[in-house]
C-alpha cells in the first residue's frame, strides 16, 4: 500500500526536526494516516534529526500510536475503574459479537470496526462508557450494543455532524441566561445537542434570553443539567433534559415577542400540559426542575466548598472578560508588581512564603508541600527553569484534572504563571493526556486569547516579564504521570521514569530546574494569593489544608464532582453527599488513590479524608478517584483489575515491575478462577512487599497496594475464592447461572440471550446451558420476574 | 563539597570522592554487589535493579545512588539479600533457555558435551579431549561402559535419535591411543612439550597426602580429582593391578589395555599406586593416619566380616557416614562408594570419588567438608514442536551416523557428522554469565516463580551474531552503547511493559542494527542474549 508522502514532509515542516519533535510528528501522522506508516517513520528519520531506534522505541511505547492499519471506525471501550465495576468487560464482549471481531483480533475482517480498550475517558460517573468514533455513549449495556451502533452509523450516513461548542461566538444580550454545562461528560449525554436546540429555540423567541455554555455542574448524575437565571425570578435548575424539551423550557420561562410565535408558545403549553410522565405525578418540563433547596441536591452541595471549582456552573470557560470580571489575575498581577526577568525580588520570595503558609499541599498523590517545592526550584542557580502544568492524569476512575481543565482553563493558567514568577521560569508547559481532546483544544484556545490579549509571550499581563506557555499532548502512557517520565515523554523519549534524586527540581526538563505541579495544586493557587494563606490554611485538618476535589463514581447514587474540605470523613461523601449506595445494597468499601491506592472498608468509612489518616490504612489521597463498592463488588476482582491495569501501564524498565507485576497478576488470575492454592496466596503477599520495595518508581512502587489492602481488609473474600467461591458473584469462572420456579416461560431471556444459551422453550421454564453461557448477566437483568438466580 | 568524605556500609567505613556511587563505595570495601545493568562507561540504567542496598529505610539502587557524607548503607544483610535473590528469581521467570544443555545436567559427572561435540564436528581433537578430561577419570572407560543417561536427556532424540555421547567420548579416546597423543597435562622432563594437550591439573595450594584404599571407579575418581587440586595421593588396593572391579568386565567390553592406558594417565599425573598391599596388618587405618593428612576409604561393596575388621561404625554391611560431608566418626578418614551405598553405575560410582574428594580437598584447606554444589542452570524443560523444529534447521539433518567400519568405529569424519547433529541447545555464556553467575552465589530457585514461557528464539545472522531474544533481561547496555556511538540503525526498546523486547528498528536484523558496536555489545551482555557463533556450529 502507497502512502502520499508528502503529508510526512509537511508535517516535519510544521512540527521541526529536533529530537524533542518526534511525539507531536507521530501524533500529526497518525492523525492522517489513521497509523504510523513505515515509509511514513522511514521518511522521518530522513530528514529530521531523529534516530531510527528512537522513532521504533517512541512508537512502539505509547497507546495512541499503531503500527497497523486500523479499521474505519474505532470503537473505544473504557476499562476505567468506575467502568470495570459497572460491566465494561461484558459490553466489551457483547460489542465485540456484535461486530464479528475474531478473538485475539481487534478488527473485524472487513477492516470496517476496531475495537480497543482505553485506560479511561474520564466519565467516570456515566459508566461503563463507549466511543464510537467521536460519539460517547454512558450507561451502555450490553443490550444497548447494537442500538448504539446502529445510532453511530446512522450518524455516519447522514453526515449529520454534531455541531461544535467550540467556536462559539457569544452573543451576550444581557438579562436573563441559561446556562448549560459543557464538559465532555455532559456531552456525553447529549448537553451539546441540547445546548443546540435551546439556543434554536432562544433565537426563535426572540433576543431576551442568552444560552451560555458553562463547565462542569458537578452533578454529573442528573446531566444533561441546565440552569435558567433570570434577575427576577432567581434560578431554576433542570436535570435529565433532551433536546426535545428545548422548545417547551424556553417557552415556559421567555415571553416570545412577536404574535407568531406568541401563539405557538400557547400551543406547546396546551400540548405540554398534556404530556405525562410514566408515574402520572408531574407534567411537562416542570417535572425536570428542581429547586435548589430540594433535599437530594442541598446534600450533594452543603458540605462542599468550592476553591478549585470556584465558580463551578457559572463561568464560561472560555471567556477571559468573565475570568477577569470574577477576580480572575488579580493575584498574578499581585505577584508580578516588581519581577522582572532575571532579577529575584522579594516579591518573588513573598509569594512562595504565602504558598508556604497555606500549607497546600501537591494533589497529585503524594502531598508534598508545594511552597517546598517551589523554593527549592527558586534556590537553585542558572537563568533557564521550567514550569511543567501536570494534566496527565492516568488515574482509572478519576477525572478532576480533566473538569478543571476543560472548566476553568485560565485559572489554571494563572496558578502555572504564578508558580513561573515565584521560581523564576519563563517557559511553560501543560502537558495534557491526549485522551482528553477538550482539556487540549480549551487550554490551547485560552492560551491563544491570552497571547492575542498580549498577556502572554514577551510580556505576562504587560509587564516586563516574559513568559511562552504551550500545550504538550500526551500519547497514553500511564507512568508519563511520573514526574521524570513526563519529562522524558517532553523530550521527545519513551516515557521511563529515572533514579531520583536528581529530582526534577535540579535536574529536570532538559537537564533544567523544573517545578511540576498538578492540576488542582495549580487551581488553588490564585485563590490562595487572593484571599490569603491564611483563609486557606483555615480549611482543612492540622497537616492537610485547604480543599479537595474528588470524582465520586461507582457504585452510588448521586455520582459527580465534588470539591469538599479536608478532613470530610469517607461517610460524609459517601452517604450524605452521594445518597449512599442504591436500595437494597450495602456499602462496601471506597477505592481511594486508583491503582496506588487501596480499598477502605466501610467499618472505616469514619476515616477523615486527609493526607496522613489515608496513608495509615494502606491507602492514599491519589489524584481524587473515589469509587464506591458495594456488596456486589469482588475486592479479590478489583485487586486483579488494578493489578491487570499496572503491569499493563508499566514502562517495563525495572524487574520489579516488569515482572513482579505480572507474576502478582498471575497469582490474581488464579484466585479469580478458583485455581490458586495457600501458596499462591502466600506467594503474592510475599511478593506484594517486594515488587513496594524494590522498584524504580512511584508506580511500581504503589502498584501492590490494592492487593496489599485488599489482603488487610478483605482476606475472608481471598479465602473464600481459594476455596473456589466468590462472594460477590462476580467471578465468571466461579459462579453458575440458573432460571428458578419463578420462570413464567415468557422466553425474553432467550431473545436477549446472545449465545443461544437458553432454548425457547414458551410457556415452561427456561433452562440455562451452563457451558455456552458467558455469564454476561443479560438474561439476569431481562427477565420480568427476577427467576435468574446466580449461585 | 570538593573534598573527600566518608559513608558506611555494614558497619564499615569507607572514603569516597564527590559524585562517586555507593556501588563503587562498596568495592572499594571489596564488596561483590551484584550488578547486571552497569557499565561504567554507560553510566547507571538502574533497570535490573540487582545491585540494591538499604539506605535510611529503603531499598535503592546502589549504582545510581550518588553517596553522600555520613550516609549508612546496608549491604550484605538477610533483607537485602532477599530482595536481590527475588530479583534474579523474577528475571529468571522470563529467562529463556537452559544454562547447561539437559545432556550436561544429567551426566553425573557433568562433561560439558556441546562443547566437546562442537570441538569434534570442527576436527579440533586435542580440544575435544581436553573438555572430555577436564571432567571425566578414565575417558576411555566411560566411552565404553558409560550407561549414558545423557543421551536420554539428548533433545534430538524428541526428533530422531538422540547424538552418540558415549561414542563420540570413545573415538576421542582410541584417537588419544593410537596417536600418541598425551592426555596427562604433567610434562616430561619438567617442561611441557608442544604435543602434549593443554594442562588438567591446577596449582596445589598447599601439598597435602591423602591415602586412598581401594582402586576401583570411586577409589580412581577421588584420586584423579584430589590430584589435580595439587595433594599427593596414594591408591593402596589389595589386587596386583589397579582398576577394582572394572578389571572384572568382560574384555570384549573393555580391553585391559584401555584400562592400562587409563591408570596410566593418573600415573603420570602423579598418583602414587601401591599394589597388593591389603588393609589389615601390617596397614592399619591408624598407621595410615600417621602418615597421611586424609584417608578416604573406596574398597567397595563389603562383606560381613571385610566390615568387622575396619572397627568403623557400620549401618547393615555399609559404613556409617555423614551424607554432607563423607566423612566417617573417625578424624580424616572419609568413605565413598559402594562401601557406603552400592552403586550399580560406573558413572555414579565416580561421581562418588568426585563428591568425597571435594570433601577431602575441603577438609584438607581448612575449610568445613561438603560435597561439589550442583551448578546452576535455568531449565527451559521441553520444546515444542516448533522449538524443536527451528532447532532442527540449524542443524545437520538425519538419524544417527554409523561407521562404516563397525569395529574400528566413527572416522575422524563420521565422527564430525555425528557431532554436527548436535542442537547446542545449550547456553554460549554458560560459565560466562553474571546472571548465572549471581544466581549461584545466592542460590536463587530459578523455579519459584513458574508460569507459561515464552517461546525460545533463536536467530542466527550471516554474519556470526546469534541473538536469542528470550535470554535478553533488557538492562540496556547495548542500547545505550548503540546510542552513544551513533549507530546509523541502531537497536531499541519496543514494546512496552513486560512485552518490551530489545531489536533493531523497522524490524530490521540485529546485525544490521549492530554495525559498529557489535563486539562490544556482545562482550558486554550479561547474559547469553547476545553471543558469537562457535567455530563448528551452524
Amino acid at each position: 500500500m502507497s502512502i502520499d508522502l508528502n503529508l510526512t514532509e509537511e508535517i516535519v515542516a510544521r512540527v521541526g526536526r529536533k529530537p524533542e519533535a518526534l511525539i507531536p510528528i507521530l501524533q500529526g501522522l497518525q492523525e492522517r494516516y489513521g497509523y504510523l506508516p513505515e515509509d511514513a517513520l522511514r521518511r522521518v528519520c530522513e530528514r529530521t534529526e531523529i534516530a531510527p531506534a528512537s522513532v521504533t522505541g517512541v512508537a512502539s511505547f505509547y497507546d495512541m500510536f499503531r503500527l497497523k492499519p486500523v479499521g474505519k471506525h474505532i470503537v473505544r471501550v473504557c476499562t476505567g475503574t468506575a467502568c470495570h465495576v459497572a460491566g465494561a468487560e461484558r459490553v466489551e464482549a457483547a460489542l465485540r459479537r456484535h461486530l464479528n471481531i475474531p478473538s485475539g483480533a481487534d478488527t473485524d475482517r472487513d477492516g470496517e470496526f476496531t475495537v480497543e480498550q482505553v485506560a479511561c475517558l474520564g466519565c467516570c460517573t456515566l459508566a461503563p462508557v463507549v466511543k464510537i468514533g467521536e460519539m460517547t455513549f454512558g450507561h451502555t449495556t450490553p443490550e444497548r450494543v447494537p442500538e448504539m451502533v446502529r445510532e453511530y452509523l446512522a450518524s455516519q450516513n447522514g453526515k449529520k455532524m454534531v455541531k461544535s461548542t467550540e467556536e462559539l461566538s457569544i452573543s451576550r444580550a444581557g438579562g436573563a441566561e441559561i446556562h448549560v454545562g459543557l464538559g465532555s461528560c455532559c456531552m456525553a449525554k447529549g448537553s451539546d445537542k441540547l445546548f443546540h436546540a435551546l439556543a434554536e429555540s432562544a433565537s426563535a423567541c426572540g433576543g431576551s434570553v442568552t444560552v451560555k455554555r458553562v463547565g462542569c455542574v458537578g452533578m454529573c448524575h442528573r446531566t444533561p443539567m441546565i440552569e435558567v437565571a433570570q434577575a427576577d425570578k432567581g434560578s431554576t435548575l433542570y436535570a435529565d433534559l433532551t433536546p426535545a424539551h428545548a422548545r417547551a423550557l424556553v417557552q415556559k420561562h421567555f415571553r416570545p415577542r412577536g404574535f407568531v410565535q406568541h401563539a405557538s408558545r400557547l400551543w406547546s403549553r396546551v400540548l405540554d400540559g398534556l404530556l405525562l410522565d410514566d408515574s402520572g405525578e408531574q407534567r411537562g418540563v416542570q417535572r425536570f426542575a428542581m429547586s435548589k433547596r430540594d433535599p437530594g441536591v442541598r446534600a450533594f452541595l452543603d458540605k462542599q466548598v468550592h476553591i478549585a471549582t470556584e465558580h463551578f456552573g457559572k463561568l464560561d470557560p472560555l471567556s477571559l472578560d468573565e475570568y477577569v470580571a470574577n477576580g480572575g489575575f488579580e493575584a498574578l498581577r499581585k505577584c508580578l508588581a516588581n519581577a522582572e526577568s532575571g532579577k529575584r525580588s522579594a516579591d518573588q520570595d513573598a509569594v512562595i512564603n504565602s504558598i508556604e503558609k497555606s500549607g497546600v499541599r501537591g494533589r497529585g498523590g503524594a502531598g508534598f508541600p508545594t511552597g517546598q517545592k517551589w523554593r527549592v526550584v527558586a534556590q537553585q542557580p542558572g537563568e533557564t527553569k521550567f514550569v511543567i502544568c501536570n494534566g496527565d492524569e492516568g488515574d482509572p476512575g478519576a477525572f478532576m484534572d480533566r473538569m478543571i481543565l476543560e472548566s476553568f482553563p485560565f485559572r489554571v493558567i494563572e496558578g502555572l504563571a504564578i508558580a513561573a514568577v515565584a521560581v523564576g521560569a519563563h517557559e511553560g508547559v501543560f502537558y495534557i493526556r491526549h485522551e482528553y481532546p477538550l482539556a487540549v483544544k480549551r487550554v490551547r484556545a485560552a492560551i491563544e486569547q491570552m497571547e492575542k490579549h498580549g498577556w502572554l509571550g514577551t510580556k505576562l499581563m504587560g509587564t516586563h516579564y516574559p513568559l511562552k506557555l504551550s500545550v504538550f499532548e500526551g500519547a497514553g502512557a500511564f507512568v508519563c504521570g511520573e514526574e521524570t517520565a513526563l519529562i522524558a515523554s517532553i523530550e521527545g523519549k519513551r516515557g521511563m521514569p529515572k533514579l531520583r534524586p536528581p529530582f526534577p527540581a535540579q535536574e529536570g526538563l532538559w537537564g533544567k530546574p523544573t517545578l511540576i505541579n498538578n492540576v488542582e495544586t495549580l487551581a488553588l493557587v490564585p485563590w490562595i494569593m487572593r484571599n490569603g494563606a491564611e483563609k486557606f490554611a483555615a480549611i482543612g485538618t492540622t497537616k492537610s489544608k485547604g480543599t479537595k476535589v474528588f470524582a465520586l463514581a461507582g457504585k452510588i447514587k448521586r455520582g459527580g464532582l465534588i470539591e469538599v474540605p479536608m478532613g470530610t470523613t469517607i461517610r460524609e461523601i459517601v452517604e450524605e453527599i452521594g445518597g449512599g449506595v442504591a436500595d437494597g445494597r450495602r456499602f462496601k468499601a471506597v477505592q481511594i488513590g486508583g491503582p496506588s491506592g487501596g480499598c477502605v472498608p466501610a467499618r472505616l468509612a469514619d476515616t477523615s479524608v486527609d493526607y496522613e489518616s489515608l496513608r495509615d490504612l494502606g491507602a492514599i489521597m491519589g489524584s481524587g478517584g473515589l469509587v464506591v463498592l458495594d456488596d456486589t463488588s469482588c475486592m479479590v476482582d478489583i485487586a486483579r483489575y488494578f493489578l491487570q491495569f499496572t503491569q499493563d501501564q508499566s514502562c517495563g524498565k525495572c524487574t520489579f515491575c516488569r515482572i513482579g507485576t505480572k507474576r502478582m497478576l498471575e497469582i490474581l488470575e488464579r484466585l479469580c478462577a478458583g485455581k490458586a492454592s495457600r501458596q499462591h496466596l502466600e506467594e503474592l503477599e510475599r511478593l506484594a512487599v517486594q515488587v513496594g520495595a524494590g522498584s524504580l518508581c512511584g508506580l511500581g512502587k504503589t502498584a501492590p497496594n490494592p492487593v496489599l489492602t485488599t489482603l488487610r481488609y478483605f482476606r475472608d473474600e481471598y479465602e473464600a475464592h481459594l476455596a473456589g467461591r466468590c462472594p460477590a458473584k462476580k467471578c465468571a469462572a466461579l459462579i453458575k447461572y440458573s432460571i428458578n420456579a419463578d420462570c413464567t416461560g415468557c422466553t425474553i431471556c432467550s431473545q436477549h440471550c446472545p449465545v443461544d444459551a437458553i432454548p425457547m422453550t414458551p410457556y415452561s421454564r427456561h433452562l440455562i446451558d451452563d457451558v455456552k453461557c458467558t455469564r454476561c448477566d443479560t438474561c439476569r437483568v431481562v427477565c420480568p420476574n427476577q427467576a435468574v438466580e446466580v449461585k | 563539597m570538593n573534598y573527600a568524605f566518608s559513608i558506611t556500609i555494614d558497619g564499615r567505613a569507607v572514603e569516597v570522592q564527590p559524585g562517586e556511587s555507593v556501588l563503587a563505595a562498596s568495592r572499594k570495601l571489596g564488596l561483590d554487589i551484584p550488578t547486571l545493568c552497569y557499565l561504567e562507561k554507560c553510566g547507571p540504567l538502574n533497570s535490573c535493579q540487582v545491585c540494591l542496598v538499604k539506605i535510611n529505610g529503603k531499598l535503592v539502587p546502589s549504582c545510581g545512588t550518588k553517596a553522600a557524607a555520613g550516609m549508612m548503607v546496608e549491604s550484605e544483610t538477610t533483607e537485602v539479600h532477599e530482595a536481590r535473590r527475588t530479583a534474579l528469581e523474577l528475571l529468571f521467570s522470563d529467562h529463556v533457555g537452559d544454562c547447561l544443555s539437559p545432556c550436561q545436567r544429567l551426566c553425573p559427572l557433568m562433561l560439558n558435551i556441546p562443547v566437546m561435540l562442537r570441538h569434534i564436528q570442527a576436527g579440533r581433537l586435542p580440544e575435544a579431549s581436553a573438555t572430555i578430561r577436564q571432567a571425566l577419570p578414565l575417558a576411555g572407560v566411560l566411552g565404553r561402559l558409560c550407561h549414558h543417561p545423557c543421551e536420554q536427556g539428548c533433545r534430538r532424540g524428541q526428533w530422531d535419535d538422540p547424538a552418540a555421547i558415549r561414542e563420540m567420548e570413545k573415538v576421542i579416546t582410541d584417537w588419544e591411543r593410537s596417536s600418541g597423543y598425551s592426555p596427562s597435562g604433567k610434562a616430561e622432563g619438567g617442561k611441557r612439550k608442544a604435543e602434549t594437550g593443554p594442562s588438567i591439573l591446577t596449582p596445589a595450594a598447599e601439598a597435602k597426602t591423602v591415602a586412598i584404599i581401594g582402586a576401583g571407579p570411586t577409589g580412581l575418581a577421588a584420586a584423579y580429582y584430589l590430584t589435580r587440586e595439587g595433594h599427593a595421593v596414594t591408591v593402596v588396593d589389595r589386587r596386583a593391578h589397579a582398576g577394582g572391579s572394572l578389571r572384572d568386565v568382560p574384555s570384549a567390553q573393555l580391553p585391559a589395555e584401555v584400562l592400562d592406558a587409563e591408570i596410566a594417565v593418573l600415573g603420570r599425573m602423579g598418583v602414587e599406586f601401591k599394589l597388593g598391599a591389603e588393609l589389615g596388618n601390617p596397614l592399619t587405618l591408624d598407621g595410615l593416619g600417621r602418615g597421611f593428612d586424609a584417608i578416604l576409604l573406596a574398597v567397595g561393596e563389603l562383606a560381613k566380616d571385610e566390615a568387622a575388621e575396619l572397627a568403623l561404625p557400620m549401618v547393615g554391611a555399609a559404613l556409617r557416614t555423614d551424607p554432607n560431608t563423607c566423612q566417617t566418626p573417625l578424624e580424616k578418614v572419609f568413605a565413598a562408594g559402594s562401601c557406603v551405598r552400592v552403586q550399580k553405575q560406573i558413572i555414579k560410582a565416580m561421581a562418588e570419588g568426585r563428591a568425597a574428594a571435594e570433601c577431602v580437598n575441603r577438609f584438607l584447606r581448612g575449610q568445613a567438608a561438603r560435597r561439589p554444589e550442583k551448578p546452576f542452570s535455568s531449565i527451559m524443560g521441553r520444546l515444542d514442536p516448533a522449538e524443536l523444529k527451528a532447532f532442527i534447521r540449524n542443524s545437520k539433518s538425519g538419524g544417527s551416523v554409523s561407521p562404516c567400519d563397525r569395529c574400528a568405529g566413527h572416522t575422524k569424519q563420521e565422527a564430525a557428522a555425528e557431532s554436527a547433529r548436535c542442537l547446542h541447545c545449550d547456553c554460549h555464556s554458560s560459565g560466562n554469565c553474571v546472571l548465572q553467575h549471581y544466581a549461584q552465589v545466592y542460590g536463587a530457585d530459578a523455579n519459584r516463580f513458574r508460569s507459561e514461557r515464552r517461546k525460545f528464539e533463536r536467530q542466527v545472522q550471516p554474519g556470526g551474531i546469534i541473538f536469542e531474544p528470550g535470554k535478553c533481561i533488557l538492562c540496556g547496555i547495548c542500547v545505550k552503547l548503540c546510542e552513544m556511538a551513533a549507530e546509523p540503525l541502531g537497536l531499541a526498546f519496543v514494546g512496552r511493559g513486560f512485552d518490551v523486547r530489545v531489536a533493531a528498528p523497522f524490524d530490521d536484523t540485529i546485525e544490521r542494527g549492530l554495525q559498529k558496536v557489535a563486539d562490544e555489545c556482545v562482550a558486554q551482555c550479561p547474559t547469553g542474549a547476545l553471543v558469537f557463533v562457535e567455530n563448528g556450529e551452524h
